[in-house]
């Protein structure tokens, strides 16, 4: 299905068509990666809504990107349960490892660190969501290999070293 | 009934009213910031909570129904810190930038905090800042996001009532935002009733920005000059000068709303195409003059032609005394019935008479609204009376009103409508005829035996069975209301359509139906011009000019004679001129060489007459092609009263003085006919409104000083119909493989006066042509392609519009831009009128090719 | 000892699929409630079992499903609660991902209970494979008749449709719910008109919470007075517990309504770290005041929590040792509901700028004299004002944080730093 079969088919769950705008921005997130203001008309456009209340979701949901993200898109939980099993002393690490703050995407378009509240997930905390997946009971050893992992990944996807790209510290 | 007691005075009120409201009658202040008296209340500003006995948290008023005994305070320590704090928090992270801001001296925040707030904030820490520089959102918009306090008034304004959606909000918690789609606001309204409604100074006026300070303005409450729902609105001048407009938030049919052209196309007073000063016509060219230059010039040209026919042309824009004093003027100082107000056609006033006779229905819009059904017939109301539409809408959507549709435009009003039927350009009537069948149909022996023998209960729709479920909407409902759009009257057909519409009243009215009937005019003062009379067969009051009795009294008040044969229309004035039959004709603030049919035509006729007098406010081409042309006051320059579609008097206020030599339409006329007639008392408006409330029976008894706030309702007597019916028209009256163009009013514009406006040549669209998206594919015609519309007698070109709501075969073209020269296409007797449409790439190919040859590589 | 009931498959491998749930009886109270009870019947049961809701509020289920008119002019609506935002809560994720069919057979049996055809579990998007796992679910059970048109034969048709949420905590407030679901920016709405009146499209819709939903199908198999039986009767029934942060096993344990929260901490979790003592606990999810370790004799159901200052919530409890910092845990727990208010109303959405900006400077040893006047005075001013439950939940929980540890936001302005660093 293209994303616009994708879209009519979510929309045919509900009665109302703007019901579908949220699953719809989804969709277009999936395939676009962020959600720029093109495509956000294309959105209203394929669902025949107003434009304004496709702008109005994309930015009030925290799960929608109205500017580019990372390949990889960390989203470190810093809410109160990961916080008293050591979330900030992760966020610190991520930091430095990755060279950027909290918020920021590394200049390769690699990576982008962000905080996020509570993942529904403090049985493991610390938690991470990475994609679709959590990592839990995490510490700096884990993190660190879970940032080779990546790392490993794309540079054998992309036959690049990103090793070597990665910043001082690392 | 249910009683409340607040600060121990008890009340009965009706249920389901709020604490606010029962607060109000008692003349309690409650503060508010998010609550619209218009929408349901939003209840988040919680500046509003009161103490409701045996409740444990404050309550918000705004928001609580009233339950029978309800105790409840509003004034005790607790809400008074309750106020404080909310306002304390609303501090926080305002700007305080009053000294700089447009709302200063005129903002509810400080209102409220001087009335309520704390006297010093105890916040010290850094203030949240959205943006350093102001956002331009439109042409007319500005915007300060740090200042907004979140009421929502604005975006809810925009949705509820305005059904633009342009204003949204983005983002959440403490970093929200109102804006538009992307920051911008390019494709709204521009109606500024968001910056109407921004209790502070978020959403600002641009025009007015800077400008002046409340305090400095002098305030005029008058009525706004472009449509005929005729909003109240207050006018700001500053040392005379025009500064801005803002509704009078409690008052009129509008009360807190206008659209664009009553808020921001006022400016067209200032405007350059002024005349200055009188101008005669010497050696082909036309002079300025003094007044008794001119005065001496026309005494001679009258004189010439005292014994042949004469007539006049007025505009539906003036106000009721200087229309009533020109017919009056024609009648017994140029002794001719030739009268008449119309824009476009004249109107066929043997089938229009009768029917407003017998249904037109003089009473608030807000209550013929709240009927079960509301038909609106024809034109496109979003467009041509905005305000109407914002009332239409909230009858649909909080009154539970069955919005019912019938037009070959669309609107956007469509989208509340319960059926919409989009008929072929010019199949109003044959329409209207299918509905009348239906209706008669379903409702058998419900329906007198004669009415079912007169009416061809056959007549179908050719390709639709909307007719047929429009029929049973109406059976339906018990009341029903119908509005006439100012475009059926209008065209060469309005006669079949006004037959068929007076078929469907009387049938709907003897099914028992509770019936109200009200025209939606595109012209602020077309109701008041009937009424007095300007037309060539009625005399004021809408009765016949062959009505002996009624010719007598008003013979017998003027002292003078009236004729008793009724009048040239204005195309028959036009047949006179241009066989050579017209001595003087006298047009007032109209420009008919711009608006009727068969421009050619029109200036041949106007040039044929002998004298051609014009009488005006502004350089008009028609004006061009005079003889005489007198400068006149233009509106906001004199007072006077306009009658609007409900049949609501209000008055008209002048805000500042006539420019440069302009004088009162009123002075110019008695400066015309005392050339004849030396004699004659110089007219004074207050004295004329009192003749009118004389001698006008709808207008009986009303006073100047009696027009409040709310103005007054003229109130007639509806005669029982005729009893006539009327055959269908036959079944295609227009070709069906054509294009069709049809014309009406656009948006931002309003008839030829707004083109006057800067502010409105600014935020509206480029002259366009709108046509469907089928038989825009069938052209290879795109969005925004320059096309050329062309009729037997002419063609334009203006940038394309695909609508995918327009029916097969439809072609719009605005009326409103002068620039277009639309009715060079029309033929008279024809609308609507076949065109052919193309690209109009050819000429531009041409030249990029050129361009491309001799471009700089070529040349070296 | 307790034996499990919401939790039953949760350890059993492929617990999640269908053959799995029917192995354990699974779609039975279905089908018993489709061929032997009418929906009033249902209701009925639901009501004397004293089935509470579980997603924080604690209002009677079947209560709540009474308020449905039996008018049938418009379409009804049964939503879930999947969005499961207050921090420190995860049970609801956990029978999605392990036990879909559970929540399903809730869902269907409530349906046919209210009325509705249609159900729209509203999940937060985080939860991919709680997603995953339930779509899957929701096919299976269609492609076997448990879901769908006529289901087991009865006239009753119900489908269940999966909606994610996007991120905003806002949206658990079940009128927000609405209005997300409605494609609006997620704000709470005026009451009334109660959803169950006017929800949904504003047709008559019921919102329950998973854990609720995942009661029910129990409560139909085993009779009223099984569930009665276990907890405080006004409180009753098996109950999901959230063990999250500084204990020694974190994790989700079921147990009656009722148990003392002394027992949870100490026992079930494994008390505190080694070495540590406990401080505080959080015993609802953070919208709960905290609890002083003094006060952990507490039992954990509706009315007894509510009774000691604090509520059951969504049973979220969070356990704070000697080594944290108060300033600090309430600044957090602060900036999280400032950074979820949703913006409608003023209190909430300007007062807890102004709290957190407070707390922050507080924290960071910057504070002065009048400061914790000033949140007192903020907290007042917010507490009871706004508009949806949000506000309150955050004035409450600094309030608590205030009156228990006082001396430690003193110490903090007195000595200029955090005397944790
Ligand atoms: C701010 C706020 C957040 C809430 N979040 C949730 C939530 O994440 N999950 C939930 O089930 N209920 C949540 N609720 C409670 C719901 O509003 C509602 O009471 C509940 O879903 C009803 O279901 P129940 O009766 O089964 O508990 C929240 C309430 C508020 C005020
Ligand atoms: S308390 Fe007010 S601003 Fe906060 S979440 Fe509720 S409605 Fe929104
Ligand atoms: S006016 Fe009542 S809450 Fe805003």
């Amino acid at each position: 299905m293209n994303m616009r079969e994708k879209i009519e088919a979510a929309a045919a769950r509900y009665p109302d068509q703007r019901s579908a705008i949220m699953p719809a921005l989804l969709i277009a997130q999936k395939e676009y990666g962020h959600l720029p203001g093109p495509v956000l008309e294309e959105v209203a456009d394929i669902l025949d809504v107003e434009r304004i209340w496709v702008y109005e979701l994309a930015t009030f949901y925290t799960l929608f990107h109205t500017e580019p993200v990372g390949m990889f898109h960390l989203q470190l939980c810093d809410n109160l349960s990961c916080m008293l099993r050591g979330s900030e002393d992760l966020l610190s690490h991520l930091e430095a490892v990755l060279g950027i703050n909290r918020g920021d995407t590394t200049p390769d378009g690699l990576f982008t660190l962000s905080t996020v509240e509570c993942l529904g997930a403090c049985e493991m905390a610390p938690v991470m969501q990475l994609g679709d997946d959590y990592h839990g009971d995490l510490d700096i050893a884990r993190i660190d290999a879970l940032l080779d992992g990546l790392r490993a990944v794309t540079a054998q996807a992309t036959g690049a070293d990103f090793a070597a790209s990665a910043p001082p510290g690392a | 009934m249910v009683s409340i007691t607040i600060n121990q005075q008890t009340l009965e009120v009706e249920p389901g009213s709020t604490v606010l409201q029962a607060a109000e009658r008692l003349g309690i202040d409650i503060p508010t910031f998010c609550y619209l008296k218009r929408l349901p209340a939003l209840a988040s500003c919680r500046m509003c909570l009161v103490e409701v006995e045996g409740q444990r948290r404050l309550q918000p008023s705004c928001a609580t129904a009233v339950t029978d005994g309800m105790v409840v305070r509003t004034n005790t320590p607790l809400i008074d810190e309750t106020r404080s704090s909310m306002l304390d928090m609303l501090l926080a992270n305002h700007p305080l930038d009053c000294p700089i801001c447009d709302k200063g001296g005129e903002c509810e925040l400080q209102d409220l905090v001087m009335a309520y707030g704390p006297r010093e904030s105890r916040f010290r820490d850094a203030k949240r800042v959205f943006h350093s520089r102001d956002i331009r959102l439109s042409p007319v918009i500005i915007m300060n996001v740090n200042r907004c306090i979140q009421c929502q008034r604005c975006v809810r304004m925009c949705e509820e009532v305005v059904g633009a959606v342009a204003l949204g909000t983005v983002e959440k918690g403490m970093d929200t935002a109102v804006t538009g789609f992307e920051g911008s606001l390019a494709s709204c309204d521009q109606c500024g009733n968001c910056v109407e409604v921004c209790p502070v100074g978020a959403l600002m006026s641009f025009p007015y920005r800077y400008k002046a300070r409340p305090w400095d303005l002098a305030e005029t409450d008058t009525v706004c000059p472009h449509c005929g729902t005729g909003c109240q609105l207050t006018v700001g001048t500053r040392k005379g000068e025009f500064m801005r407009v803002r509704s009078k938030a409690d008052h009129g049919v509008n009360r807190e709303t206008l659209c664009v052209r009553g808020r921001f196309g006022l400016d067209f007073v200032m405007s350059r195409e002024r005349i200055k000063r009188p101008m005669v016509r010497r050696d082909d060219a036309l002079v300025p003059v003094s007044w008794e230059e001119a005065g001496d010039y026309l005494q001679g040209r009258l004189s010439a032609v005292e014994g042949k026919a004469a007539g006049g042309l007025a505009s539906p824009r003036l106000p009721n005394e200087v229309l009533y004093q020109f017919q009056k003027v024609m009648r017994t100082v140029f002794r001719t019935n030739n009268i008449d107000s119309a824009s476009r056609w004249s109107t066929p006033f043997d089938t229009l008479g009768p029917l407003v006779a017998a249904f037109y229905t003089r009473a608030p819009l807000e209550e013929v609204i709240g009927n079960d059904c509301v038909l609106v017939v024809g034109g496109n109301v979003t467009d041509e009376n905005p305000v109407t539409e914002y009332l239409l809408r909230d009858g649909a959507r909080r009154r539970r009103t069955g919005l019912l549709m019938l037009s070959a435009r669309p609107s956007r009003l469509d989208a509340d409508a319960r059926v919409v039927v989009r008929v072929a350009p010019g199949g109003e009537a044959a329409s209207i005829a299918a509905v009348v069948a239906a209706l008669v149909a379903a409702a058998g022996q419900a329906l007198p035996a004669n009415m079912r023998a007169g009416i061809d209960g056959r007549a179908t729709h050719p390709d639709s069975d909307e007719p047929g479920r429009l029929a049973t909407a109406l059976l339906e409902g018990g009341s029903v209301t119908v509005l006439v759009s100012a475009d059926l009257l209008r065209p060469p057909l309005a006669r079949a359509t006004l037959q068929q519409l007076h078929n469907l009243l009387q049938v709907l009215r003897a099914l028992g139906k509770g019936l109200a009937v009200q025209f939606l005019f595109d012209r602020a003062n077309q109701l008041g011009a009937w009424d007095m009379g300007v037309l060539p067969a009625a005399l004021p009051g809408l009765r016949a000019v062959a009505d002996d009795t009624a010719r007598t009294t008003l013979e017998r008040a003027w002292g003078a004679q009236i004729p008793s044969e009724p009048g040239a229309d204005f195309d028959a004035m036009l047949e006179l001129c241009d066989t050579g039959q017209m001595g003087a004709l006298y047009i007032a603030a109209s420009d008919p060489v711009m608006s009727y049919p068969d421009r050619e035509f029109v200036q041949r006729a106007l040039r044929a007459a002998d004298l051609l007098i014009v009488q005006d406010a502004f350089l008009t081409d028609t004006a061009g092609l005079a003889d005489v042309v007198l400068p006149a006051a233009s509106y906001g320059e004199e007072s006077g009263t306009f009658t609007n579609n409900e049949g609501r008097i209000q008055k008209v206020c002048k805000f500042r003085e006539p420019t440069f030599a302009a004088r009162g339409n009123l002075a110019i006329f008695d400066f015309v006919a005392g050339l004849r007639n030396p004699s004659l008392r110089s007219s004074v408006q207050s004295e004329i409104f009192d003749e009118i409330a004389r001698l006008v029976p709808a207008y009986a008894g009303l006073t100047l000083t009696g027009l409040g706030s709310e103005g007054a309702f003229t109130r007639a007597s509806l005669v029982p119909p005729g009893g006539a019916f009327f055959t269908p028209p036959p079944a295609s009256s227009t070709a069906t493989d054509r294009l069709m163009l049809m014309t009406g009013n656009c948006l931002f514009h309003n008839g030829y006066l707004s083109e006057h406006s800067e502010i409105l040549n600014t935020v509206a669209d480029d002259p366009y042509v709108e046509m469907g998206a089928w038989d825009a594919v069938q052209l290879g015609l795109q969005e925004g392609d320059q096309v050329v519309v062309r009729s037997a007698q002419g063609e334009l070109t203006a940038q394309l519009k695909v609508n995918k709501h327009f029916p097969k075969g439809l072609v719009f073209v605005p009326e409103n831009y002068r620039a277009l020269r639309l009715n060079a296409l029309m033929r008279r007797g024809e609308y609507p009128c076949p065109v052919d449409v193309q690209k109009a790439q050819a000429v531009f190919e041409i030249a990029a090719v050129a361009a491309a040859g001799t471009g700089p590589e070529n040349l070296r | 000892m307790f034996k499990p009931v919401l939790l039953m498959n949760v350890d059993v491998p492929d617990g999640h699929l269908l053959a799995t749930y029917l192995a354990g009886g699974g779609y039975q109270a279905l089908a018993k409630a489709l061929h032997e009870h009418t929906p009033d019947e249902i209701i009925d049961l639901v009501k004397q079992s004293n089935l509470r809701g579980r997603g924080g509020a604690g209002f009677p289920t079947g209560m709540k499903w009474s308020f449905v008119p039996t008018r049938a002019d418009k379409p009804k609506y049964l939503c879930c609660n999947a969005d499961e935002g207050e921090p420190g809560t995860f049970k609801d994720r956990i029978i999605m991902e392990r036990d879909p069919h559970q929540l399903l057979e809730g869902l269907a049996i409530s349906g046919y209970a209210i009325g509705a055809e249609t159900a729209y579990v509203y999940i937060r998007g985080e939860y991919a494979l709680a997603i995953r796992r339930l779509e899957q679910a929701i096919a299976e059970a269609h492609a076997k008749g448990y879901l769908g048109p006529r289901i087991l034969g009865s006239d009753f048709n119900f489908v269940v449709h999966i909606h994610c949420g996007a991120g905003a905590y806002i949206c658990g407030e079940e009128t927000a719910m609405l209005d997300s679901l409605e494609g609006k920016r997620a704000q709470p709405r005026l009451k009334p008109p109660f959803p169950a009146v006017e929800g949904l499209y504003a047709s008559p819709t019921v919102i329950n919470n998973v854990e609720t939903l995942a009661c029910v199908p129990h409560i139909i198999a085993r009779g009223p007075d099984w569930f009665r039986g276990i907890g405080p009767d006004k409180s009753p029934g098996p109950k999901l517990y959230c063990m999250s942060g500084q204990v020694r096993k974190p994790g989700l344990y079921e147990l009656p309504m009722g148990i003392p929260l002394r027992e949870l901490v100490q026992e079930c979790a494994g008390g505190p770290l080694p070495g540590r003592k406990i401080k505080a606990v959080i015993p609802g999810g953070v919208s709960a005041p905290l609890i002083p370790a003094s006060g952990l004799d507490v039992a954990m159901d509706f009315d007894s929590l509510a009774a000691a200052g604090s509520m059951l919530g969504s049973a979220g409890v969070i356990v704070i040792d000697d080594s944290a910092c108060m300033v600090k845990v309430a600044t957090r727990i602060i900036e999280f509901f400032h950074h979820e208010s949703c913006g409608k109303c003023t209190p909430c959405r300007e007062g807890l700028n102004w709290v957190v900006k407070v707390l922050r400077r507080v924290e960071a040893g910057q504070g002065g004299a009048g400061d914790l006047e000033q949140l007192e005075a903020l907290c007042k001013g917010i507490f009871g004002n706004t508009f949806c439950a949000l506000g309150d939940g955050a004035a409450m929980g600094l309030r608590a944080a205030l009156t228990h540890f006082e001396h430690e936001f003193v110490a903090h302005i007195e000595a200029r730093r955090c005397p944790f660093h």
